[in-house]
């Protein structure tokens, strides 16, 4: 009897593993696990890419981990990539598409202290700048186009830091300015001692510079595939679930977020404030990607002067195939 | 098809001819000797060139070194900004400030034996601490421009310098030293005359090593904090925006580099150490 009943819980057991196997799908992040990318990691915790038989494995970015390399070398199926980079790579010959855009909003802010009696964009010049690399200086050279504000050094321009990611040069006084997101880098500098009023501040939603940031990309030619376009909205749909839910349940969304920190470096109060200045970026996105905001980021990208992001207008850089179907 | 079938054709033939070249009665003469490895770099070029074009290899992966050549060309200005900052400014006064505090420390260990029991292990020690560690704290300390990658040179180099002197110092048998007593020669005068032309080879064998790691402390340090130009930074940054081209050209340019240096700290010990058994030519 007790052999009937162990073997019976174990074929029991068996049969629940094997309901775990779904289809594997990669999804790359643009940078480490953080509440950034909050809406995932919800949509992994949750089952909701279980629910769609999706097996998903997301893998964390960081320094030196571009984005779009990955994709190139087959190391994701989905990448996470701000619109300017994917654009670029699209021009340098990497056919990205823009499949999603859960963040409706940019985050991207120019940080500066106040000490520097800098008051407006038009103080920048013989200034020191602290700009990201590494893809993400796009938004900022087409901002310094646009103002007409050199920046190789010659006359009338600002200095160019390659800012690490920390805001260790604004603290450290070695730029005036340093680049900075609503939902990080910002809050570090006001973690480490400085008020909000020793600060000037200058968002390039503000400033009229604003380009898309975190969306969903995947290679061109895989969206001929069927099978793969199904998964793909499949993905979509329990991502853009998982966002919702984030944004509805925000500290919940951070908890779950440092339970896949691997690295151990966030913390809980780092995370809960990020995933509340996040849900500000996505709130009014349903996934879809608005072709005006797509014009406009196109446009301010073209309008870079004498060293434009991208030369000429994309074609076939967004889809709205997959939220189509995902979001019916 | 026709660029894979033309690369492996290239190959065999020059194969075929580096071969014949080795085993021939020509094979010491110096036509030979540069002859056989040039046409081996060359082929490698050939076969790269064919296999990219051949596979289709998307740029973004691998460049061909024709891309690679054409970036070099245009990019010239952008190169040589890039040279000096990092291998001038950076790396070069790095080496010359490392190896010269080395030499020094080297005599005054030579001089008091507490020194070396006591220096030199924490000079061990402090070799062995990764570059990728020390280079941020080094821009911290001295901020981001070339001063911060000279320090990184220099805590690099100051180890194996050290090291090679106080050896080369060792050199010298009891017999030389009692000849010197003989002729009433005191401690600076038997260091001068006697001692470091003895230490030479060593010495020299300290700054080549020092070479190559001033260069690659130079360029690292820059992925940690630098201003716009920089061979460290450029190559990041272009690795970011996926210009692999550019990439490839830079570390062309740093190879080079690092070869025209190690040959000219060569050539200078050909001449100061010509009476060292390794410098004795071949015929």
């Amino acid at each position: 009897m007790k052999k009937l009943l162990m073997s019976a819980a174990a074929a029991l057991g068996l049969a629940g593993a094997g309901a775990q196997a779904g289809e594997d799908l990669t999804l790359q992040l643009k940078w480490v696990t953080q509440a950034q990318f909050a809406g995932y990691y919800v949509a992994l915790e949750k089952g909701f890419y279980e629910e769609e038989g999706l097996d998903v494995t997301i893998k964390p970015g960081g320094p030196d981990i571009a984005p779009t390399q990955v994709l190139a070398g087959g190391g994701a199926d989905v990448v996470i990539d701000w619109m300017p980079s994917a654009l670029a790579a699209r021009e340098k010959g990497l056919p990205l598409v823009n499949i999603a855009q859960p963040f409706k909003r940019s985050g991207m802010m120019l940080t500066c202290r106040a000490d520097t009696g800098i008051k407006s964009p038009a103080d920048f010049p013989g200034k020191t700048l602290g700009v990201w690399f590494f893809g993400n200086e796009y938004p900022f050279l087409s901002w310094m186009s646009q103002l007409g504000i050199p920046t190789d050094g010659s006359e009338g321009g600002v200095t160019v830091l390659k800012q690490g990611f920390n805001v260790d040069p604004l603290l450290q006084g070695q730029a005036d300015c340093i680049s900075t997101m609503t939902y990080n880098e910002y809050w570090q500098v006001i973690d480490a001692g400085i008020a909000p009023e020793d600060l000037v501040t200058f968002k390039y939603e503000d400033q009229g510079v604003a380009t898309l940031e975190d969306g969903l990309y995947v290679l061109e030619d895989r969206l001929s595939d069927p099978a793969f376009e199904d998964q793909l909205v499949r993905f979509v749909r329990a991502s853009m679930k998982g966002w919702k839910w984030a944004e509805e349940n925000p500290d919940e969304a951070a908890m779950i977020v440092l339970e896949y920190d691997e690295t151990g470096a966030q913390t809980e109060k780092h995370q809960k404030r990020m995933m509340g200045e996040i849900a500000k970026l996505t709130a009014g996105s349903d996934g879809t990607l608005d072709p005006a905001d797509y014009q406009r980021t196109v446009d301010i990208l073209l309008a870079g002067g004498s060293d434009p992001v991208i030369t000429k207008e994309p074609e076939g850089a967004w889809t709205h195939a997959i939220t189509d179907k995902a979001l019916k | 098809m026709i660029w894979l079938l033309s690369g492996a054709l290239f190959w065999a033939a020059a194969f075929a001819v580096n071969v014949a070249v080795a085993r021939s009665r020509h094979s010491a003469r110096r036509w030979a000797r540069v002859f056989v490895p040039a046409l081996f770099g060359i082929t490698i070029l050939v076969v790269w060139e064919c296999l990219v074009r051949g596979l289709g290899i998307s740029p973004v992966l691998l460049p061909a070194p024709s891309a690679i050549a054409a970036r070099f060309a245009s990019s010239g200005e952008i190169l040589w900004q890039d040279f000096v900052q990092t291998a001038v400014k950076g790396a070069l006064s790095g080496y010359v400030i490392g190896c010269a505090a080395a030499f020094l420390t080297a005599i005054l260990v030579d001089r008091r034996d507490f020194l070396r029991r006591g220096l030199l292990p924490v000079g061990n020690f402090v070799a062995a601490l990764p570059i990728v560690g020390i280079a941020p704290i080094l821009v911290k300390w001295y901020g981001f421009g070339w001063e911060s990658k000279a320090a990184v040179v220099v805590v690099m180099v100051f180890f194996p310098m050290l090291i090679n002197t106080v050896s080369g110092l060792g050199e010298t048998s009891a017999m030389q030293r009692d000849l010197m007593r003989t002729y009433a020669a005191g401690y600076w005068t038997t260091l001068l005359k006697l001692r470091l032309p003895a230490a030479m080879p060593f010495v020299f064998n300290g700054l080549k090593i020092s070479t190559t790691l001033a260069l690659i402390g130079a360029i690292v340090a820059e992925y940690f904090g630098s201003p716009i130009y920089g061979m460290g930074f450029r190559i990041q940054s272009e690795a970011g925006r996926l210009s692999m081209d550019m990439v490839w050209a830079e570390i062309a340019v740093a190879a080079l580099a690092g070869s025209v240096f190690y040959g000219a700290v060569a050539l200078m010990e050909r001449i100061v150490t010509f009476w060292h058994p390794s410098q004795r030519s071949q015929r």
